[in-house]
């Protein structure tokens, strides 16, 4: 900036003249800075600045309490897997005398009756399965729904969404007796069938949501490329879903995981057992064991929780293109 | 495969006969009996307004759409139902439709891929038509992260390196800048001669179709208007409608009535019919009050007299002989290469096209033309050229 150049004197627009003659008014392209030049400001109106005003702050306090509230059954939680018993019936809130332990945890692990250890392969085994072939199954499925025509489409697809209202626990009965006549109660290959049954439908109406959003173009594109329909599917659309796969996988793995309800009905065996299954076995006989209970549950939940934070960057994504398609 | 390989070392004409095509069953009438011929390696455009139904003519010949009514014939087959990749043509897309989670190199080799050429020649080809198109630093970048032209330059090299027999671009310049339009229409124009593969080429914009084609074909609500080479095109509009499509601005045309020997344009003044006529080898003299039966087929009443707006030429007094019309200067556009007055003739404004204008709103002016400038446009809007009497008329 030139001396000369005094914000308290006046200028009349459009006057400028060094301008009219010989272009000393205008900035060169070197002039411009590569970044927005810093303003100084003293500490006063930074402060000022910084403060906020007193709607904003009670939105702040509105929204810090919510979040407490949530909070606070999981510190509970978290607390109590870590301490012995006795500390913990006496409220895990008092802070007084504490101890940290990882006993529950090495307890849990190794439970008599049915470890931890075993409970959460187990689940694993199931899991896996069940989500991968959702996945498959499922794009596979939503692919002709957002794309093709044929005959009785939306009366195929009304269909899904129904048998997505009924609630599980009305089906549950013929599922067993399904089960029990095929020969596979009680077994994984059956309660993985339950669940992939169960996922498909919301599947298939969240995937063919997001697969209308991929531009009809690029599938053309590639027709004139000379390639096939499956390798359209294959090389085109199965990559280009994958934001939106892994949102699918994300909360499909969750559902299965943490499910209850279809091992407590399709699972007999002990052995077999799953870890939700296993978490009301730790309640002990005469005392409930809390602390044991709470270092399965935190054992439990980790797992999705985990696996949610490290696919979180994709989940956000696909959640958003299909549900706003 | 193998017969493919064949086709590709020939070229290949195209011909559609009457195809029409209608969508939402019946409900919507894209194109309506169109006939084209395309010869081996001529550069086509279809030039016309948006929803004149030009690029489903272009998705027909690419297979992507089938005719409801008519054939397509690549050389002597008719290919209604044969696959895109069975008529072995490329296609570039109006925003290009490149694959965003493949590499540039990985874009450019799919269509080779899915094809089953192997690695070597891939490699070889991918490298030829890089190089062709100056896109060789780019090759590892993701179609994101490149420009608009550079995008332009990787369909292309899609759409070429396959070797096609035939190319097909879909207003492949309408999503670049002014500046680039440019110098990719050149060498879309280059490459095009260079290659010698029959291509067609769609788009609304009359100065990429004047520049860049063989023959134009100038399309409208579903159907064809004219095809013609891009000169004759602007020199010989067969119809009022093709007439205020090309140009820019676009021909003025002045509603008059057949009175005696010459036409009446409302208030302005009246021109010589003999002469306007006469010069384009138009019997005038016949009139329609005569009872004879030449004359019932000859000149209608109601005509159209069309000037493009650099053969008017404005005067402040009225001239002692040719033609001029009446009109008053409404405003004065000057626009550097030239400057565009527009006259109030009749209560229509009239663009005249003037290398300098000395003239202000409000001013009384002449417009004057030569004979051989003017257009004649009969009531259907079509454009008056032979002796139409004589003729077998085909039942029109």
């Amino acid at each position: 900036m030139s001396d000369s150049d005094d914000p308290f004197e006046p200028r009349r627009p459009g006057t400028d003249p060094e301008r009219e003659s010989d272009g000393r008014g205008y900035l060169s392209v070197d002039e411009i800075p590569e970044t927005a030049p810093a303003r100084e400001l003293d500490w006063a109106t930074r402060l000022a600045n910084a403060t906020p005003s007193l709607p904003r702050l009670l939105k702040y306090a509105i929204a810090i309490t919510v979040a407490v509230l949530w909070i606070v059954p999981f510190l509970g939680l978290f607390m109590a897997s870590l301490r012995p018993l006795n500390e913990i019936i006496q409220g895990w809130w008092h802070l007084e005398g504490m101890t940290l332990t990882l006993e529950n945890y090495q307890q849990a692990w190794t439970y008599r009756t049915a470890p931890m250890r075993r409970a959460l392969i187990n689940t694993l085994i199931v899991t896996v399965p069940a989500v991968l072939v959702v996945m498959l199954l499922g794009a596979m499925a939503a692919y002709p729904f957002a794309r093709f025509e044929f005959p009785l489409k939306t009366t195929l697809f009304f269909l899904i969404l129904l048998v997505m209202a009924a609630p599980p626990e009305l089906v549950a009965m013929g599922n067993y007796n399904t089960l029990r006549e095929v020969g596979l109660f009680d077994t994984y290959m059956g309660l993985i069938l339950v669940h992939i049954g169960w996922g498909l439908g919301w599947v298939v109406l969240f995937l063919r949501n997001y697969l209308l959003g991929i531009p009809k173009e690029l599938e053309e594109a590639a027709r004139i490329d000379g390639a096939s329909r499956y390798q359209i599917f294959r090389t085109i659309i199965l990559p280009l879903s994958t934001p939106a796969l892994v949102s699918v996988a994300v909360i499909q793995f969750t559902w299965v995981w943490n499910a209850f309800f279809f091992p407590l009905v399709f699972m007999r065996s002990p052995e077999l057992y799953l870890a939700p299954q296993v978490l009301p076995l730790m309640r002990g006989r005469i005392q409930v064991e809390w602390g044991l209970v709470a270092a399965g549950s935190v054992m439990t939940m980790i797992v999705p929780v985990l696996l949610f934070l490290t696919l979180e960057r994709y989940y956000k994504q696909g959640m958003v293109a299909a549900v706003t398609d | 495969m193998g017969e493919s390989t064949v086709r590709q070392q020939v070229m290949t004409s195209i011909t559609m006969d009457g195809v029409s095509k209608y969508f939402d069953g019946g409900e919507t009438v894209a194109n309506y009996r169109l006939n084209l011929e395309v010869d081996d390696g001529e550069f086509l455009v279809i030039l016309g307004p948006s929803g004149c139904g030009k690029t489903t003519a272009l998705r027909l010949v690419a297979g992507l759409e089938e005719p409801s009514e008519g054939d397509i014939y690549f050389d002597d087959e008719r290919v209604n139902r044969w696959s895109p990749s069975e008529r072995n043509v490329a296609m570039v897309f109006q925003n290009y439709a490149l694959y965003p989670h493949m590499s540039v190199r990985e874009n450019i080799a799919y269509p080779l891929k899915v094809r089953g050429i192997p690695p070597d020649e891939r490699d070889r080809r991918i490298e030829e038509v890089t190089e062709l198109l100056h896109i060789e630093g780019q090759i590892g970048k993701r179609p994101a992260a490149l420009s608009g032209g550079q995008r332009q330059r990787v369909a292309l090299a899609r759409a070429i390196v396959r070797e096609p027999s035939v190319f097909l671009l879909d207003e492949p310049l309408s999503n670049l800048d002014a500046k680039l339009r440019q110098e990719m229409r050149s060498e879309l124009k280059r490459l095009q001669d260079e290659l010698g593969i029959t291509t067609i080429y769609v788009t609304h914009n009359q100065e990429e179709a004047m520049s860049m084609a063989d023959t134009v074909v100038v399309m409208n609500r579903g159907t064809i208007q004219q095809i013609s080479p891009p000169e004759e095109l602007y020199s010989r509009p067969r119809t009022e409608w093709v007439a205020r499509f090309i140009g820019s601005p676009p021909m003025n045309l002045f509603e008059g009535e057949r009175r005696n020997g010459s036409i009446a344009i409302g208030e302005a003044g009246t021109v010589d019919l003999e002469s306007v006529a006469g010069v384009r080898g138009i019997d005038a003299t016949s009139t329609s009050t005569s009872t004879s039966a030449s004359a019932s087929a000859s000149l209608s009443d109601d005509l159209s007299l069309g000037v493009r707006p650099e053969d008017l030429f404005l005067s402040s007094e009225r001239p002692t002989s040719g033609n001029a019309l009446e009109g008053t200067v409404d405003t004065v556009e000057p626009l550097g290469e030239y400057t565009l007055v527009n006259v109030a003739v009749d209560d229509r404004l009239v663009k005249v096209k003037v290398g300098d204008a000395d003239v202000t709103r409000g001013e009384e002016v002449w417009l004057t033309f030569d004979d051989e400038d003017a257009y004649l446009y009969d009531e259907n809007g079509e454009l008056v050229t032979q002796a139409p009497s004589p003729q077998p008329t085909e039942g029109r």
